[in-house]
């Protein structure tokens, strides 16, 4: 499962379809990461976690 | 896996359509190409030799591979004549070793573009500038190998503006970043030479330039004067790092550091001891990090290191210094690297003519 | 006229992903984090949620030394060994 920022959901896109998976399926959470505090990555975790879950049961 | 035929497009007889037809393409730099034309793409390999699918470099991220031929047609859409080729091929080359890192820092929102410095014999011999004007516009050679440099990045391994080529602002380097060594007048050993190359060989020399800084200083008239003020740029907030970095002494300048004796060691060392910043200056702004400190002052630092300072880069010989410019002017430049953690370290290569 | 196209001439992959798994619960997860500021937080907290709420476990914390380059072989070779799934990640 592949966690990215929404400015680099293209970029991800692009290298999968380089690499031959064009419709791979990616987690998309709110930029930043880097400066975010505790709550701001929980609330980040918990919209990831539920994107996870179909992903990982349907593939 | 073998390589595919490289594909031909079939486009009417009219050159002007052709330029907008590599625009159509995405094929451009958003200037207009020289449409890459059969005979010309095979003007362009005959400088090299070897065949076609030669594989001179290969992208981490993407695997694609970039071959003698894709490099020979975006040296022609940049407008190369054959002459340059062996410098353009010499980058890859050299852009291709994993401590370059050419996928993080083509990539990456640091915006940083590989800056080329070409030493030896060949700078001369296919008309580089290395002289007024250095990092502007007017030189064939030096403005079209650099621009091979970004079509190859952009079509061959597909860093794209916005899509995968994430550069906040970017810097005006990734349309063209490339110099020749100012051999005339250098009181130093060129590059080449101090990289061990044989007597008459050339090379270049790839860095991933985030910028550009201008280091003017008219008064000062000693080494401690004039480095002292190239330090400080290197030092500012804003770009210290663990990263490398590119000095390009003003004639002015390198004159005045030469003419009391000071080697291109003794001017490394100084810039070392001098690029630095306070433990706590770094927190106050918020980009102390531990580890760095820790890297830079662990087993093996450098007898220059300060306790409680950060330098700007890992030791002296991280530092490229040497001189280009015209001979008026008291202007040297600093140019930051992008990235140290992720690799984009100095790399060159040998400029071997082939053919 | 006749033009080269100036792009790779490398094949294009053939690549599979994995077959979706039949259930979530007692999974073993591995983290592979990029070296990032928050990148391991990031990533530990989505882990949390699986182990809280499915009774996963968490095997594997590997780390890339380079957040630019792809994992090393040898890394993605042995975690693939360990886990069922990985949670990785990229941005800033």
């Amino acid at each position: 499962m592949v966690l990215c920022t929404v400015p680099f959901q293209v970029t991800a896109r692009n290298i999968a379809k380089v690499l031959g998976l064009p419709d791979y399926p990616f987690l998309s959470v709110q930029h930043p990461i880097g400066s975010c505090t505790l709550p701001e990555l929980k609330a980040r975790a918990e919209i990831a976690y539920r994107q996870a879950l179909p992903i990982l049961l349907q593939g | 896996m073998a390589a595919l035929a490289p594909k031909i497009h079939e486009v009417p007889d009219d050159l002007l359509a052709a330029i907008d037809y590599c625009y159509d393409q995405g094929w451009t730099d958003g200037l207009p190409v020289v449409p890459p034309v059969v005979d010309r793409v095979k003007a362009m390999l005959a400088a090299d030799g070897r065949p076609p699918e030669t594989v001179i470099s290969h992208h981490p991220a993407t695997g694609l591979d970039l071959s003698l031929h894709a490099a020979a047609a975006n040296a022609v859409m940049a407008g190369c004549l054959p002459d340059y080729f062996p410098v353009v091929v010499a980058a890859f080359e050299a852009m291709d070793r994993p401590e370059f890192n050419f996928h993080g820092s083509t990539a990456s929102t640091g915006g940083s573009a590989p800056l080329l410095v070409v030493s030896g014999p060949i700078a001369e011999e296919i008309g580089m500038n290395a002289d007024v004007n250095l990092f502007g516009p007017g030189n064939r050679a030096n403005g079209t190998i650099g621009r091979a440099t970004r079509l190859i990045l952009r079509n061959v391994f597909q860093m794209l503006p916005g899509i995968s080529d994430k550069s906040t602002q970017g810097n005006p380097g990734k349309y063209s970043f490339c110099i020749a060594e100012r051999a005339r007048g250098n009181p130093w050993p060129l590059l080449c030479q101090a990289q061990g190359y044989a007597a008459g060989a050339s090379s270049v020399t790839v860095f991933a330039g985030g910028g550009f800084c201008n280091v003017e200083n008219h008064g000062g008239n000693t080494p401690e004067q004039v480095l002292g003020s190239v330090a400080d740029a290197m030092a500012n907030y804003g770009c210290i790092t663990l990263g490398q970095s590119v000095v390009i002494l003003a004639p002015e300048h390198m004159a005045i550091v030469a003419a009391a004796g000071w080697t291109r060691e003794r001017t490394q060392d100084f810039l070392f001891s001098q690029a630095k910043r306070s433990v706590e200056g770094m927190k106050g702004i918020g980009k102390y990090r531990e580890r760095e400190y820790d890297a830079q002052h662990g087993e093996g630092a450098p007898r220059l290191v300060e306790k409680g300072f950060m330098h700007r880069g890992m030791t002296p010989e991280d530092i490229l210094v040497t001189m280009g410019g015209g001979d008026a002017g008291g202007h040297s430049c600093f140019i930051p690297s992008w990235s140290r953690g992720r690799g984009s370290i100095l790399q060159h290569a040998e400029i071997r003519k082939r053919s | 006229m006749q033009l080269y196209a100036p792009t790779s001439t490398t094949p294009r992959r053939k690549a599979f992903r994995a077959p979706a798994l039949a259930t979530i619960d007692g999974m073993r997860i591995g983290v592979l984090e990029n070296g990032k500021l928050n990148a391991e937080e990031m990533l530990n907290e989505v882990a949390q949620l699986f182990v809280q709420r499915n009774g996963c476990t968490i095997r594997t914390l590997a780390s890339k030394s380079n957040a630019s380059a792809p994992a090393p072989a040898p890394t993605l070779v042995k975690v693939a060994q360990e886990v069922d799934f990985l949670l990785t990640g990229l941005g800033d």
